[in-house]
């Protein structure tokens, strides 16, 4: 039988080993969606000053994809491309973080008010609960 | 010590094991294995990946809402030694694992039950749909004649070029 797939079928993605490494690291999508995306942080990064060091003096960026372009008309057809496209809409759902990590594995935060609130409010409670909350209310 | 959780599949992280990313503004990734460090950095959403705790819990696969849950909580406040408080912690820490174990079972089983009846359900649509429609092959059609092989006379006999005189060949026609 002949091959059914070809080694590398798009994307160009040719050495992820260099793309991962730290110093090549581009922000994450809870950066973006967190600091990036607020209007006040997407004025100052839209309207940049002259920087030589960066790809087109730091004038055409695109905040969703953290990217710098070298001239307008690039970042106009890049607005249009399927890559920004794809992108504003993984922007749209809440970006994973370490708190929902850490939620996901059963650790919350604490807040200690709450738990005052929620042990005076709970009487009818498992026995395993209400030790817990004397213990706290004892520490 | 602290034992920390796992960025990307929310096991638990001893000291002394796993690797730490920490970000260009001070955010700590803990990681577990490598391979969980590798899938962080190929950008990978975790909620996406079907073996993590994070696509479990967003997937409805397991417990999000019960009281046991609550129990465990990063709380930044030392407590003194106390004989009689760690006693009566450790035995609580029992009793809370062996209900949720007990809810999580129950948990598994109300989730099997109701995939089984989807399951059956889509089945029995599958097979009904089978039998209401059957397709047929098509009938060949006799009424069309048949083909019959004829000879036509006077057919032309098949000339070669490399005959001479034969008419294909390159010689001259004489008057």
């Amino acid at each position: 039988m002949s091959r059914l797939r070809r080694s590398r079928t798009h994307k160009a993605q040719r050495d992820v080993h260099r793309a991962s490494r730290t110093r090549a690291r581009t922000r994450d999508l809870d950066q973006i969606q967190l600091i990036d995306l607020d209007p006040k942080n997407r004025a100052k990064l839209e309207a940049q000053e002259l920087d030589y060091e960066k790809p087109g003096l730091a004038q055409h960026y695109c905040v969703e994809c953290a990217k710098y372009y070298e001239t307008d008309s690039a970042l106009q057809s890049h607005w249009r491309s399927k890559v920004h496209k794809r992108r504003c809409k993984a922007l749209k759902e809440p970006a994973y973080t370490i708190e929902e990590s850490e939620r996901a594995a059963g650790l919350g935060r604490d807040k200690k008010r709450e738990i005052a609130a929620a042990a005076e409010s709970d009487i009818a409670m498992s026995p395993a609960v209400v030790i817990f909350y004397l213990l706290y209310s004892l520490s | 010590m602290r034992i920390e959780k796992c960025y990307f599949c929310s096991k638990s992280v001893y000291p002394g094991h796993g690797s730490a990313f920490v970000r260009n503004d001070a955010k700590v990734f803990r990681f577990c294995t490598s391979k969980c460090h590798k899938n962080f950095k190929m950008k990978r959403n975790p909620r996406k990946v079907r073996w993590t705790k994070a696509f479990r819990k967003a997937a409805g696969k397991e417990m999000v809402i019960d009281s046991t849950i609550d129990f465990e909580k990063r709380r930044n406040v030392p407590v003194r030694y106390d004989r009689d408080l760690l006693q009566t912690t450790l035995h609580a820490m029992k009793r809370v694992a062996e209900v949720k174990k007990r809810r999580e079972h129950a948990f598994w089983k109300n989730r099997m039950a109701t995939s089984r009846e989807k399951l059956k359900a889509h089945r029995k649509k599958v097979s009904e749909s089978r039998t209401a429609v059957r397709l047929l092959e098509p009938v060949a059609d006799k009424s069309s004649p048949e083909r019959i092989k004829t000879k036509i006379k006077g057919a032309e006999k098949r000339t070669s070029a490399l005959v001479v005189g034969e008419g294909r060949s390159m010689s001259m026609e004489i008057d």
